[in-house]
């Protein structure tokens, strides 16, 4: 049930070794539930997202942003509020323009540490962590920060955030569309259908059904004239074509369905016909 | 999580929509003294910036705070963003986050 690619990202990252029974058993909870969805790596996103973003089975299941279940996400944004005031932790705020979160960073080797000395308020960061909702308040339980040495990565992060955003929604949409088209394409291929299957039976009751019931009733009512009927050989097609002014392959095939129900017959030849007398 | 008080992607152009409000921008630095920076916005216009600077400014400089007028902003927080910054780049991006994707930023 659980693929290991849902399943072990998550346990890599799942705040270091002194709550492991506790996340343990939220990704449990929340892998259990995500397990229709696909997984997604590290998802830059905007704080804005993260906030609109809805939470659907209680504290433990997933956060979905955009239809899709996060677990990891890559933000930057300035640091504030930065509270080392417990050893185990480091506590602060990230803004990126677009709200404020709540992050947390475990500090249990010397590196994060020394990662975190270098994390000053005012300072514009690239953070990777794990989205987590805590006593009813979303947080990040953060496990890589780092400055930004070059702030086009700012602006990059930003249009990362658009791209993977209109990529997702395109995908759901293409799917969409995708369903959409093949639902036209069934409606297609059943109207097609129904244009070479049933229209022809449908105009066979209608336009040609009519014309042809004009067409028999006119041949019909030709072989049945006294002067035809008196005729031994019956009638030749050229004649009826040429009198009821009826193209010949036309003719042919209503002459066909007539013998075929039994209301005239071949004489001497298969292009002589004569009526049947009832 | 608070998401009441964001500051909007700006250049030049878009500074007029958010008169009042808080904004964020990236200028490159014509001239700068003790209260007050001019620059020039991504899309080539020219931006007041008041409050207090930084001691030093780099080429370009990233400032958030709330716009005065269709050319001014009164800084709060200000980041140097150093001598090679793609302005191109960002200026689209400004577009981009007050056009179609608006909703992921304000």
């Amino acid at each position: 049930m659980f693929s290991n690619s849902q399943f072990e990202p998550n346990s890599a990252f799942s705040g270091g070794g002194f709550m492991s029974s506790q996340p343990s058993q939220a990704y449990e909870t929340s892998s259990s539930t995500a397990k229709s969805r696909d997984f997604q790596g590290l998802v830059p996103v905007t704080v804005k997202q993260i906030a609109e973003a809805s939470q659907s089975g209680g504290e433990k299941s997933g956060i979905v942003i955009n239809g899709i279940e996060l677990t990891n996400v890559s933000l930057v944004g300035l640091v504030c509020d930065k509270d080392v005031s417990k050893v185990t932790e480091v506590r602060f705020t990230l803004d990126d323009g677009t709200g404020r979160i709540d992050c947390k960073r475990w500090v249990n080797e010397s590196f994060d540490a020394r990662e975190m000395e270098s994390v000053l308020d005012g300072a514009y960061v690239r953070l990777n962590g794990h989205l987590k909702t805590f006593q009813g308040k979303k947080q990040l339980l953060v496990f890589s920060v780092r400055p930004i040495t070059d702030f086009n990565e700012v602006t990059f992060h930003y249009i990362e955030c658009i791209h993977f955003y209109s990529k997702n929604s395109e995908s759901q949409l293409g799917q969409q569309v995708g369903d959409v088209t093949q639902s036209h394409m069934v409606n297609s291929s059943v109207t097609t259908n129904q244009t070479t299957t049933l229209n022809p039976v449908m105009s066979s009751q209608n336009n040609d059904g009519n014309g042809r019931k004009n067409l028999d009733d006119m041949i019909l009512d030709y072989l049945k004239q006294p002067a035809c009927t008196e005729r031994q050989q019956g009638i030749h097609l050229d004649e009826i074509a040429q009198q009821l002014k009826i193209p010949k392959n036309k003719l042919e095939g209503v002459i066909q369905s007539l013998e075929g129900d039994g209301l005239i017959y071949s004489t001497i030849d298969e292009y002589h016909f004569k009526h049947v007398e009832l | 999580m608070d998401t009441s008080s964001p500051s909007a992607f700006v250049n030049g152009a878009l500074l007029r929509r958010y008169i009042g409000q808080k904004v964020r921008t990236v200028v490159q630095v014509i001239g700068s003294d003790m209260g007050s920076v001019v620059g020039k916005s991504t899309d080539d216009l020219q931006i007041f910036v008041k409050g207090s600077p930084p001691a030093s400014t780099t080429t370009y400089l990233e400032v958030i705070g709330i716009a005065e007028s269709e050319n001014s902003i009164r800084a709060e927080t200000w980041t140097n963003f150093g001598i090679s910054f793609d302005a191109l780049n960002y200026n689209e991006l400004c577009k981009l986050a007050n056009g179609e994707f608006k909703h992921l930023f304000i």
